[in-house]
């Protein structure tokens, strides 16, 4: 078949020379039977697919309302390649073309695009970042299996069947502004980042309108969703920007919990929560009666051993009239003199003319210490770590993380679903723009999680890679 | 030696024709964004010869998934581009995917049956070419070769695309009898082929266009289209450019040079034949440098062993009379 095809190639290409209709083509001959249709929607600014995608569908692509699509820089590269043919208004789009049109903003610019071609063409698998599918850091401490199942997928664990919407509640998860949606689309198969990734910082309070959706529409999942995971995902809606949320969905700074174990003040019931709080098939309740609830609490005085009551008693029940001491003192004047010597007695180590004054020793040698707390008392500079301060950052416009890359000899296990850590986060820059400072540095770190950032510049064509890492001096002291 | 030479110099005289041809040509440029683009080959070979070398960043056609060669667009440095523009031999052509027009059923017609003659073309070099195969098959039992069997195992590998039953040829295989028998099954096949041979669709190769075809490469259409080159707004743009139009005026190429810290690359010659001598640095006439930017670049051109040269343009703003100051940064001892 090879052999065969190479003179055909070699028969057409001296057939295109001698016509001389078309000028400047790509000189790729591809079977038909391997070309992949597909149309451009400018609109939705994605390319959506009509024959069958081929091998590039394992890392490549997404599925949207029942068809394959790929985002236009994936579209562009598998054009290059040769092995796609996108159509628009019923004709070929050129490469040129495809370019002035897939191109088309800050978001997707030749730029990075050029990093987006650079790393597929040696190997590695490269998608959209999306920063809500970041675990947070509580995420990472429970360990959570990252899986990005759709609705239709059973968790493998078994769980009291509960109302979801309370589960809903309470999880920090990935992709929580999908809840704005009302359709589940059970057919997803992967993580569909439909909207171009938008760092701008979400207010709080967009976020509480947002997540006080009617939460009916959150059960329709059914039982068979994975409380931690999100639901299914939905129909791109072009209209509503995507609003990546990745703070939790309640304020509980402003939700009141009644703390029925004090002492101070004991109510006899306790008015009705606010109904969004609830699950929605709940509605109103009424005021709740609390004389239940506090027998079942642990009222009883608690019991101390003798060695416990006696120090109790020296510490914290000293009554200064049955103090021997002070009772032989006749007047204030005496009183004030024996405060004196005691306070005097106490600090018998501590002379007056350093410690009384208002610059006290920074140590007292009488104190207990190591090499390595004195260093660190005298220390003027703090070492501090990159993600100290990082949380209370807002997005910035200019500086955001692209892409994830995975590395290219995972290609064969690769699964869209659960493409599992990523290798690093891409963050395309120029040598023409501003230099990365701390802020920046520390912002897209927190943004990454606990994925290092590589930061590709842009040189006309020519890209470095440069990541910054957090690092630690150390000290030669034993502690 | 008389008759060879007239033929020398017909060639030559082709050849200074076809250059002319091509420096004759207006260079279209496309922006993508604010990047400057070159998408046609013969205008990457004009350009090149006015010594505006820019960088490939697409992939290449024959080997799309490797990045040490890479194919068209090419991509221009801005000054690269307003150079081509203010000689007059570029021009920038407006990006016209805005206008979206409905479907143009002429167009999308013209594609149809440009397809469709195609498809006829291929199927009938394809009939062609099956029937010069087994033709040399018959020819090469004729000769009494040996290579018979491995002839007919190429027909059958070969035979996916094509109404060939594998049957009778399995039976030729087997059948080592008389030659004559073999041909006249070989003749039979051919007839059989003239007859039923059918070329299936998805066997057909199907031509994937680099640059948009159509009107644009007309030059009398180029200069109707032709937008002005953007001004930029900042000192800064303006004195790289004036420092590359003095370089490329006293005949360097140069390319660009983030990866040493500077803004150019200097070369005597093509850079794909020599090594570069300069790395520019463009800093204007009343801006400080602080020192330690200086030992900077100086510490990495003695490393990479290249002369840095700090250049800034003169105040004048008339084309003509101004003049670009050159210093340049050799690492030296106390002598």
């Amino acid at each position: 078949m090879y052999l065969q095809l190479n003179k055909l190639v070699c028969s057409l290409v001296l057939l295109c020379f001698t016509a001389g209709g078309m000028t400047d083509s790509l000189y790729v001959f591809v079977p038909r039977g391997n070309l992949v249709k597909a149309v451009w929607i400018p609109s939705d600014l994605i390319v959506e697919l009509q024959s069958p995608a081929g091998k590039f569908w394992q890392t490549m692509g997404f599925s949207a309302h029942g068809k394959q699509c790929l985002h236009p820089e994936e579209a562009l590269y598998l054009m290059e390649c040769g092995n796609l043919q996108v159509f628009y208004q019923d004709l070929p789009l050129s490469i040129q073309e495809g370019y002035e049109r897939f191109l088309y903003s800050k978001t997707m610019s030749i730029q990075h695009y050029q990093v987006f071609g650079h790393l597929k063409r040696l190997g590695y698998v490269v998608n959209r970042f999306d920063p809500s599918s970041v675990p947070s850091q509580y995420e990472r401490q429970l360990n959570l299996p990252q899986s990005q199942d759709r609705s239709g997928r059973l968790p493998k664990r078994k769980r009291s069947h509960s109302p979801t919407s309370r589960h809903t509640g309470t999880q920090e998860g990935p992709t929580k502004r999908m809840e704005e949606e009302k359709d589940c689309n059970r057919e997803e198969e992967d993580k569909n980042p439909y909207f171009l990734p938008d760092l701008s910082a979400p207010d709080i309070d967009e976020i509480q309108t947002a997540s006080h959706v009617d939460p009916t529409t959150l059960t329709e999942g059914g039982q068979s969703r994975s409380w931690w995971s999100m639901e299914g995902s939905l129909d791109p809606d072009p209209e509503l920007p995507g609003q990546p949320q990745s703070s939790p969905r309640w304020d509980f700074r402003s939700i009141p919990f009644p703390d029925l174990g004090s002492r101070r003040w004991l109510p006899s019931s306790l008015t009705s929560p606010d109904p969004c709080l609830l699950p929605g098939a709940v509605g109103l309740v009424g005021a709740c009666d609390v004389a239940p609830w506090l027998q079942r609490l642990n009222l009883r005085e608690v019991r101390m051993s003798r060695r416990e009551r006696e120090r109790d008693r020296d510490r914290y029940q000293r009554d200064i009239n049955q103090d021997t001491e002070v009772r032989r003192c006749r007047n204030w004047a005496e009183y004030q003199e024996l405060q004196e010597r005691r306070i005097q007695r106490s600090r018998r180590d501590r002379p007056a003319h350093l410690w009384e004054g208002p610059v006290t020793p920074l140590h007292d040698p009488a104190q207990v210490t190591s090499t390595g707390e004195l260093l660190d008392k005298i220390s003027v500079i703090k070492s501090t770590r990159l993600l100290e301060g990082a949380s209370s950052l807002k997005g910035s416009e200019e500086w955001r993380i692209c892409f994830n890359i995975y590395q290219p000899d995972t290609v064969a296990e690769f699964k869209k679903s659960a493409p599992g850590k990523p290798y690093s986060r891409m963050c395309v820059c120029s040598f023409d723009g501003p230099v990365p400072d701390l802020w920046t540095l520390k912002l897209l770190a927190f943004q990454s999680g606990d994925i290092p950032v590589t930061y590709a510049v842009v040189d006309h064509g020519d890209i470095s890679f440069y990541s910054f890492k957090d690092f630690q001096i150390p000290t030669d002291v034993s502690f | 030696m008389d008759s060879p030479e007239p033929k020398r110099t017909v060639s030559r005289e082709d050849a200074s024709k076809e250059s002319m041809a091509i420096s004759r040509q207006v260079i279209g440029i496309n922006f993508c964004g604010p990047t400057p683009l070159m998408w046609r080959a013969d205008e990457l070979k004009s350009a090149r010869e006015l010594g505006i070398i820019g960088t490939l960043v697409g992939s290449l056609a024959r080997q799309p998934r490797q990045n040490t060669r890479l194919g068209r667009p090419l991509e221009l440095l801005p000054e690269e581009g307003r150079l081509l523009a203010d000689m007059g031999r570029a021009a920038v052509i407006p990006d016209s995917t805005n206008e979206d027009p409905e479907v143009n059923p002429e167009q999308v017609q013209q594609y149809h049956a440009g397809m469709e003659n195609s498809f006829q073309e291929q199927g009938a070099m394809a009939l062609e070419d099956r029937k010069t195969t087994l033709l040399r098959v018959m020819t090469a039992k004729h000769n009494g070769e040996g290579t018979s069997s491995l002839t007919y195992r190429h027909l059958c590998d070969t035979s996916e695309s094509c109404v060939l039953a594998l049957t009778p040829l399995c039976f030729l295989l087997e059948d080592s009898g008389s030659q004559e028998d073999s041909n006249g099954a070989v003749r039979d096949r051919l007839e059989a082929l003239d007859h039923g041979f059918s070329f299936p669709r998805t066997a057909m190769a199907v031509q994937l266009c680099t640059a948009r075809a159509g009107l644009s490469h007309c030059p009398e259409v180029r200069r109707l289209l032709a937008t002005d080159w953007p001004i930029p707004r900042d000192e800064r743009s303006e004195t790289r450019f004036r420092v590359f139009r003095d370089l490329r005026r006293q005949g360097f190429y140069l390319t660009s040079a983030g990866k040493f810290g500077g803004d150019y690359l200097v070369y005597p010659g093509d850079p794909l034949r020599f090594h570069a001598y300069f790395i520019v640095v463009c800093i204007s006439m009343d801006e400080s440098m602080p020192l330690c930017d200086v030992l900077a670049i100086a510490r990495l051109g003695s490393n990479v062993k290249k002369t840095v040269l700090l250049c800034s343009s003169g105040e004048s703003q008339e084309d003509d009379g101004e003049e670009v100051v050159y210093t340049s940064l050799q690492w030296s001892g106390m002598v």
